[in-house]
């Protein structure tokens, strides 16, 4: 995670002029060594065993008839787009999709501004309350995520769980037994908890640590200048720490689309299932539950498919900052 | 099946997670050896479902199995009921990383059997292994037609346990029929106590109200499973199971599967309980009582030995005897790509043994065997033991889930949860009943969606 530093990308071009003065044209001149090719091998190895043999099987599965009488043995069928075609005209579906699409987004953002307050605030801060800062939101990274669900879960506990008592506690009776995940909205407020909870860290840290890039000299001009905290957050740290700010939200983005064990979890505590299901969980209620195999693959591909669109403009952005 | 509660264990699950079950593709056993006389000896696998199976009755069939098959073993390893579906879907059809023999939830037993993932059980096995005397609803749920496949391991089925010190202070007997016991346990309603501490979701329960009114789920025609919650009797049944949650339970529609007990016990610091009747398990009694010092020195509760405060009766019927309740329990079948077929039947005939089914019933799991129920009926010193005794009424009496090739799928989609959620909630019974039949029909013909 580094801020691009103005040198780095012309210092090759600088030696490589240095070396052949006369003819400009030989910069492109081509040597094909072997040895990056052979040490680029076990890599594109991994990715083709770990990942393209399953999204193979994946999109095979999806344009076959694939269900438990196919796992057992039956030969499957093909069937074309027909998975497709019955899972796209499913309102179930789209339900699950807009709902995963505002909760990742919700969830992001969220994670990406409440980090970027917490990496502002430890670079202000003195140092000894920072590594305690440090320390803890680590503490939080660390946790598993089992546990971490499980103690949301007593917390938010219907009966015996503290929230309820607190809220009693403060002259809030309503509250007494009141059941958070009995309904979708407070279902989800503390499904976002959880997730920022678990989520902040990372872009805290990933942020911070693009802050101390800054230099001082750059800050100091500007406050001669005669430019305020809000003014030099916006026009001056911002733009400097953009590409870590854009890599951390396209990341938040991506795993917030395919979060899955927290609702998982959530829900074995006791919700209406059908109303809380997002993707990851709709996928694995048809594949897993219902041993619908090939609607989920076909979900599945639908679902990466939507990443990349989610993600492409991140990704073009991104590639066009390291090519300037 | 007793509990699915699907914890889902912190799975990692990328979005290839379907697919990743799918990749082990089935290999193809080659004609099996079918020569008569001793089987080659090996070592075969058999999985049980959760701990109810405690050790002596392993070391039984560990140790009965290595003596009467010289030279081969037997390994018996446990998988959580939670995740039971997806190993076997997994294990079941790979022929070099099948268990054996396995043990499966008995509403999960339709859905395999109907896929070919278990051996067929000759007719001179089955009779061998006890025929007719077998639990007869257990080997319909491992049955296509007359072929047999899964039997049954045990069962277990569900009954009241209710503070009687309440009820009796409220002026309450054990009501004589269903309509009685609904009215009772409204009256013990309060805003800190269930009369019936239940949750809305718990539809393991809540259908034993169908099953008295004599509604069913489901019905077959031909070759066809019909959704039958639309009929007048589960209507009605649905019904009396609504106004019986609204008018006696504090807990929320979306709550399922709740350690019950806890409500029945006193609290910590001697509250009271916080509720005056549960519906549960026969094994729930050792999570009820007052809390005593165990051998182990660490507190456990005594299993009810107050019997001034805590008892317990079957949930009677609409015109009184007792209501036929949900069974749980579980089914035993040796997989189809076994590759020691012949040891396997071994075990069966061990388990299905007059010593094993002994065991099973002194330990309370009840026997598959009818002969062995009346030893669960006494105690170790000859004397009636009610709580067998009601295992055993209650157990004659009960009734499963319809043994449908889809029925998985449709626990696996949480439907019935949603479906008893919303009937808790205080929906319409009538439209919520045609809804769902229209949803779970083609879900119990194994069409997907």
């Amino acid at each position: 995670m580094t801020t691009t530093t103005p040198a780095g990308p012309t210092a090759p071009t600088a030696q490589a002029t240095a070396s052949t003065p006369p003819s400009p044209i030989a910069i492109r001149r081509r040597r094909t060594p072997a040895t990056p090719y052979l040490l680029l091998i076990p890599a594109t190895l991994i990715l083709l065993v770990g990942l393209g043999y399953p999204v193979y099987w994946q999109v095979v599965t999806s344009l076959q008839q694939f269900g438990m009488m196919q796992q057992f043995g039956a030969p499957p069928t093909f069937v074309g787009l027909d998975n497709y075609a019955r899972i796209f005209t499913d309102d179930r579906l789209w339900a699950v999709v807009g709902r995963s699409i505002v909760f990742c987004l919700v969830n992001a953002f969220l994670t990406v501004a409440i980090g970027l307050g917490l990496a502002l605030l430890m670079r202000a801060v003195h140092g000894a309350v920072r590594i305690v800062m440090q320390v803890v939101l680590l503490l939080a990274w660390a946790t598993p995520l089992v546990a971490a669900v499980t103690v949301f879960r007593w917390l938010f506990d219907y009966r015996t769980g503290v929230v309820n008592w607190l809220l009693v506690q403060i002259g809030l009776e309503g509250y007494d037994g009141y059941a958070w995940l009995a309904q979708p909205l407070t279902f989800f407020f503390v499904a976002t908890l959880v997730i920022v909870w678990m989520s902040v860290p990372f872009v805290a840290m990933s942020l911070y640590a693009g802050l101390t890039q800054v230099s001082e000299e750059v800050l100091e001009a500007a406050r001669l200048d005669g430019a305020r905290p809000g003014q030099i957050l916006w026009h001056i740290l911002l733009p400097l720490v953009r590409p870590v700010l854009a890599i951390v939200l396209l990341l938040q983005i991506i795993w917030d689309l395919r979060v899955f064990a927290q609702i998982r979890l959530l829900q074995d505590a006791g919700a209406p299932i059908s109303e809380t299901n997002l993707l990851g969980n709709f996928i694995y209620e048809l594949g897993i539950g219902s041993q619908d195999f090939a609607g989920a693959a076909a979900v599945s591909i639908f679902v990466l498919l939507l990443t990349v669109l989610l993600a492409a403009p991140y990704v073009r952005s991104l590639m066009k900052e390291d090519a300037v | 099946m007793k509990r699915t509660r699907v914890v889902a264990s912190g799975v990692a699950t990328s979005l290839t997670l379907a697919l990743a079950l799918s990749a082990c593709a089935p290999a193809d056993e080659g004609g099996s050896g079918d020569s008569a006389g001793t089987p080659e000896a090996g070592d075969i696998t058999l999985w049980l479902a959760g701990s109810d199976t405690n050790d002596d009755l392993r070391k039984y069939l560990v140790d009965t199995f290595a003596e009467e098959n010289p030279g081969s073993t037997l390994t018996i390893e446990e998988q959580d009921w939670t995740d039971l579906v997806t190993k076997l879907t997994t294990a079941l059809p790979d022929a070099a990383n099948t268990p054996d023999v396995v043990e499966i939830g008995n509403t999960q037993a339709p859905t395999f059997t109907y896929a070919g993932a278990f051996r067929e059980i000759s007719p001179e096995l089955y009779e061998e292994l006890g025929g007719d005397k077998l639990l007869p609803s257990f080997v319909e749920a491992g049955s296509i037609d007359e072929t047999k496949y899964a039997l049954p391991y045990y069962y277990g089925s569900r009954y009241m346990f209710y503070r009687k010190d309440i009820w009796s202070k409220a002026g309450l007997e054990v009501p004589t029929t269903l309509a009685e016991f609904g009215d009772s346990v409204k009256k013990l309603k309060t805003d800190k106590r269930s009369g019936f501490a239940i949750g809305g979701q718990d539809w393991r329960n809540g259908i034993s109200w169908v099953f008295a009114n004599g509604g069913e789920l489901a019905v077959k025609d031909g070759d066809q499973w019909t959704s039958t919650l639309s009929d007048p009797s589960t209507v009605k049944g649905l019904e009396q199971w609504q106004d019986v949650f609204e008018g006696a339970s504090n807990l929320p529609p979306t709550q399922k599967d709740e350690a019950y007990w806890d409500f029945l016990n006193d609290g910590s610091e001697g509250e009271a309980p916080s509720g005056a009747t549960i519906m549960a398990p026969a094994w729930a009694r050792w999570s009820i009582g007052d809390l005593t010092k165990g051998d182990d020195g660490k507190e456990v509760r005594d299993g009810m030995a107050d019997d001034s405060r805590f008892d317990i009766f079957a949930l009677p019927g609409v015109d009184g005897g007792v209501a036929p309740v949900f069974a749980g329990g579980s089914n035993v079948a040796v997989s189809a790509k076994s590759q020691h077929p012949e040891l396997s039947e071994n075990l069966l005939r061990i388990i299905y043994s007059d010593e094993y089914q002994t065991m099973l019933a002194e330990n309370g799991l009840g026997p598959a065997n009818a002969d062995f129920n009346k030893i669960m009926t006494v105690d170790a010193e000859g004397n009636p033991n009610k709580f067998g005794e009601v295992t055993v009424e209650t157990a004659v009496a009960s009734k499963l889930v319809p043994a449908a090739p889809g029925w998985a799928a449709v626990e696996g989609a949480s439907v019935y949860e949603e479906l008893f959620q919303k009937i808790a909630e205080g929906g319409d019974v009538t439209a919520l009943a045609k809804e769902y039949d229209a949803k779970i029909t083609p879900m119990l013909n194994g069409q997907a969606g």
